[in-house]
C-alpha cells in the first residue's frame, strides 16, 4: 500500500505542471497550427482558423517557404542577420559572464549571496523598460554622448539610434546577459575546489587549469546559458524596434510581428513561427540528448 | 541496475495521447465564434446588399470602393435604422471612445463630461495602434465601444460588416460649422454614417538646423529619401500605403491606389533602392523624433510638425521645424471621421459626443492640442497662423479646401491588390 502511494506521489506532484503545459503551451501551439493552416476572411482579412486537421491547407507555409528559400527569398537576409546577431551576442554574453560567474563562485565568499542578488537585479525591471531607458541614454543629447564628448567639449556626436546594427546587438547583450550568468554560476559553483587544488598540485599552470579542468567542467553551464540566451533572442523583435526601427536591422521576430500586424497574413506569421520552432528544436534536442547522456555517464 | 534516464514513448502511448488531445480540438472548434462574414470555406451570416435585398455574405468584389470619381451612398441595413429624434441621452452612461493615442485632447473629454454632468456621463478613452487592430477588436464585440475614428480605407468594411450605426442628423446641428464638402463626401454620400474629424496631408518634416537645405526648393523634394547623404538621419512613415503612395508620386505617377503590376513592381524596386541608399528608419514618431534631433528629417503628416513644436528639447528654437507637402495640393491627402458603432450601448450620448466634437469651439481647442486641422469654416489659412494655431515656420502645414479636389486620397483596395501592397511592404521591412 505504502509503495503504491509513493508511486502515485510523484505523478500527482507533477500534475499541475503537466496541466499548465497542456493549457498554456500545447493548446496555444495547436491554435497556431490551425491559424497557419487555416484560411482568411475574404473581406476583413482576419485569420479564420481551421480546427479540423483534415481540412488544413498549406498555402501560407508555401508562401513563407518561397520567401525563405525560393527565388524571391527576401526573408533570408533577415534570417541570416538574426543568426549573426545572436552568434555575436551569445559570445559576448559568455565572455562577460564567465569571469563574473567564476569570481562569484570562487572568491565572493560570504558576499556571494549579495553579489548574486546584485547580478540578477536587472531582472527586477522589465526588459521593455530597460530598452526604453537605453533610448534616453543614447539620444543625441543623452548621457552617452555627453560622456564621450566630455560634456560637449569634443566635437563628436554619434547618432546611436539611427539604425545601427551594433546598437541592436548591444541591446541584446545587455538585455540577456543575466540569463547567461545564472547557469554559468551554477556550473562553476559545482566544481569542487579540491579538484582545482589537485590540478595545481600535479603541476598545472593557471592556463592549463582553466583549459583542462574548469572549462570542460563548465560545458553544461555554457551550453545551458547559451540556449537560455539564444532562444528568446530568436523571437526578440522589440530590441530592434526600439533601438533601431530600421528595416536593415530587422530580425526574424520583426518579420513575425509584422505578419501578425498585417491583415490577412496571420497565417504567414504562424507558418514563420513554426519554421522558427523547427529550427530551434534542433539545438534543443541535441541539448537534452547530451544532458541525458551525461547523466547516464555520471 | 541504474534506471534508464528516459523512457521512450511507445506507439500505444502516443496513440493514447492523441486520443486525449482530440476532445481538446473539439472544444476549440466549439469555442470558435461564427464569423460575421465567414471565411472562404465557412457558411456566412446574411447581410444586406446595396440594392437592399438580403443575400449571402458579400464577396470582396461586391463591396464598392468609394473614391472621388466613384462616390458611394452606403446601404442602411434592415434593423439598423437611425435612432429616433428627440431622445434624452442615456443616464449615468459610460461612453466608450476608441481612437489613436494622443489623438484627442483629454481636456476636451473632461469638458464633455462637465457639459453632460446632469446625465452623469462618463467617458472611457481606449486606444488602438492601427486600423486593422481596431477593426479586429470592434468586430470581436468584446468591448461595446460607442464612438471610433476611422478613415476611407475602412468605411466599406464597417458598413458591410454591420459594425456602424447610421446617424440621425437632428442630433448633429454643429455640422454647419464644417466645410460643406463634408456634408456630402464622396466616401459617404449624404453623410449617413460619418462626421469629419481632422484633415491632413502627407509630406516631409525636418529641422532646418540639421538639414541645411530647403527641401521644397528641390525639383523633386521626395528625392531626399533616396539621397545617401542623409543616411541614418531620416525616416519614412510606418504605414505601407503612405510609403508606397509617396514612391509612386516621386516616380511621376498620380494613381496612389494602382493595381497595375508593372507600376507596383517599379515601386517595389524604388523602395528597395531607397533602403540601400538612405537606410531610412520606419516610424510614426517623427513628431517627437525630429524635435529631439533623433531624426533630422522624416516623411510625416501635416499635424505632426505642428504638434512637434511642443516636444522641442530645452534650448532648441521651435522655429527650426519645417514641413513641406506639394504647395498645389497634388500630394497625399486625407481626413479621419467619427462613426457611431453599432455595438455601443449609448447611441444617443454617442450622437451628442460627435456633435460636441465637431462644434467650432471644442474643435479649435482640440486642434491646439493635437496639431491636426479640423475642416472648420471659421478657420482660414491666414487666421490659423495669425491666431497662433500654426506657427509661421509651419504655415505650409495648413490645408486648403481646394486641395481635396486635386490631392490623392488613399483608398480602400480590392483584397488581391491589398495583398500585393503588403508583400511589397514586407519585402521593404525585411531589410536589404
Amino acid at each position: 500500500m505504502g509503495d503504491r502511494s509513493t508511486r502515485l506521489l510523484w505523478p500527482v506532484l507533477g500534475l499541475p505542471a503537466m496541466v499548465w503545459i497542456a493549457l498554456f503551451f500545447l493548446v496555444p501551439l495547436y491554435v497556431v497550427f490551425c491559424v497557419a493552416f487555416g484560411t482568411v476572411d475574404p473581406v476583413f482579412r482576419s485569420p479564420v482558423p481551421t480546427w479540423n486537421p483534415l481540412q488544413w491547407q498549406f498555402d501560407q507555409v508555401e508562401v513563407v517557404w518561397d520567401r525563405l528559400f525560393g527565388p524571391d527569398n527576401f526573408y533570408l537576409p533577415a534570417v541570416l542577420r538574426t543568426f549573426a546577431y545572436i552568434a555575436i551576442a551569445v559570445s559576448a554574453c559568455l565572455l562577460i559572464s564567465f569571469p563574473v560567474a567564476y569570481f562569484t563562485a570562487r572568491f565572493a565568499g560570504k558576499y556571494r549571496g549579495l553579489v548574486l542578488a546584485l547580478l540578477i537585479a536587472p531582472f527586477w525591471i522589465s526588459y521593455m523598460m530597460r530598452m526604453l531607458a537605453w533610448i534616453n541614454l543614447l539620444q543625441p543629447d543623452g548621457l552617452v554622448n555627453a560622456i564621450i564628448t566630455l560634456g560637449g567639449t569634443i566635437p563628436l556626436e554619434v547618432n546611436w539610434l539611427s539604425g545601427k546594427p551594433y546598437v541592436v546587438v548591444m541591446g541584446l547583450i545587455y538585455g540577456y546577459v543575466p540569463y547567461m550568468l545564472l547557469p554559468l554560476f551554477a556550473a562553476l559553483d559545482r566544481i569542487s575546489p579540491s579538484l582545482l587544488e589537485a590540478a595545481r598540485d600535479l603541476g598545472a599552470s593557471g592556463f592549463d587549469l582553466f583549459r583542462r579542468v574548469i572549462l570542460p567542467m563548465s560545458v553544461p553551464g555554457i551550453v545551458a546559458g547559451s540556449m537560455l540566451v539564444a532562444l528568446p533572442m530568436m523571437g526578440d523583435y522589440f530590441t530592434s524596434d526600439l533601438l533601431s526601427k530600421s528595416p536593415n536591422t530587422a530580425m526574424i521576430g520583426n518579420l513575425i510581428n509584422l505578419s501578425i500586424a498585417t491583415p490577412g497574413q496571420s497565417g504567414q506569421a504562424g507558418a514563420l513561427l513554426l519554421v522558427v520552432l523547427l529550427v530551434m528544436l534542433v539545438p534543443m534536442v541535441l541539448y537534452t540528448r547530451s544532458n541525458a547522456r551525461a547523466e547516464v555517464r555520471s | 541496475m541504474a534506471p534508464s534516464p528516459r523512457r521512450p514513448i511507445s506507439r500505444r502511448r502516443m496513440l493514447q495521447a492523441s486520443a486525449l488531445a482530440l476532445p481538446g480540438a473539439w472544444a476549440l472548434a466549439a469555442c470558435a465564434r461564427e464569423q460575421p462574414l465567414g471565411g472562404p470555406t465557412s457558411a456566412a451570416s446574411a447581410v444586406t446588399a446595396p440594392s437592399g435585398a438580403t443575400s449571402a455574405a458579400p464577396s470582396p468584389a461586391s463591396i464598392p470602393i468609394a473614391s472621388p470619381s466613384n462616390p458611394v451612398k452606403w446601404p442602411i441595413n434592415p434593423g439598423n435604422e437611425p435612432i429616433a429624434s428627440g431622445l434624452e441621452p442615456e443616464a449615468n452612461a459610460t461612453l466608450r471612445v476608441y481612437n489613436y493615442p494622443d489623438y484627442l485632447d483629454k481636456a476636451v473629454i473632461k469638458d464633455f463630461e462637465k457639459e453632460y454632468a446632469e446625465y452623469g456621463a462618463k467617458v472611457e478613452y481606449s486606444t488602438f495602434n492601427d486600423y486593422p487592430e481596431a477593426l479586429t477588436k470592434i468586430r470581436s464585440g468584446s468591448i461595446p465601444y460607442d464612438v471610433t475614428f476611422m478613415t476611407y480605407s475602412s468605411i466599406g468594411r464597417l458598413v458591410y460588416g454591420d459594425l456602424i450605426r447610421p446617424l440621425n442628423h437632428d442630433y448633429i446641428p454643429n455640422i454647419s460649422d464644417v466645410w460643406d464638402e463634408f456634408k456630402d463626401p464622396w466616401y459617404d454620400l449624404g453623410w449617413q454614417y460619418t462626421v469629419p474629424y481632422v484633415i491632413y496631408t502627407t509630406g516631409i518634416g525636418w529641422r532646418s538646423d540639421l538639414i541645411g537645405v530647403t527641401i521644397g526648393d528641390w525639383p523633386n523634394p521626395y528625392d531626399v529619401f533616396w539621397d545617401a547623404k542623409y543616411a541614418g538621419k531620416i525616416a519614412v512613415l510606418d504605414d505601407h500605403r503612405e510609403v508606397i503612395g509617396m514612391t509612386i508620386l516621386r516616380d511621376g505617377g498620380t494613381d496612389v491606389n494602382t493595381g497595375d503590376p508593372v507600376a507596383l513592381g517599379r515601386t517595389r524596386d524604388a523602395m528597395l533602392e531607397m533602403l540601400s541608399a538612405s537606410q531610412p528608419r520606419v516610424t510614426i514618431t517623427g513628431y517627437t523624433d525630429i524635435p529631439e534631433g533623433v531624426l533630422a528629417l522624416s516623411q510625416c503628416w501635416s499635424g505632426d510638425m505642428v504638434t512637434g513644436q511642443y516636444y522641442m528639447p530645452e534650448g532648441v528654437d521651435p522655429t527650426v521645424l519645417r514641413f513641406w507637402s506639394p504647395p498645389d495640393g497634388r500630394g497625399l491627402i486625407g481626413n479621419d471621421f467619427m462613426v457611431n458603432l453599432k455595438g455601443g450601448q449609448n447611441p444617443v450620448l454617442a450622437h451628442h459626443f460627435i456633435n460636441f466634437m465637431v462644434g467650432k469651439d471644442v474643435s479649435l481647442k482640440n486642434f491646439s492640442w493635437v496639431g491636426y486641422q479640423p475642416p472648420l469654416k471659421a478657420l482660414t489659412p491666414e487666421s490659423m497662423v495669425a491666431d497662433g494655431y500654426v506657427p509661421k515656420n509651419l504655415a505650409s502645414a495648413v490645408i486648403k479646401p481646394e486641395w481635396f479636389g486635386v490631392g490623392y486620397p488613399i483608398l480602400e483596395l480590392p483584397p488581391a491588390v491589398e495583398a500585393e501592397y503588403q508583400a511589397i511592404w514586407q519585402q521593404f521591412k525585411a531589410g536589404a
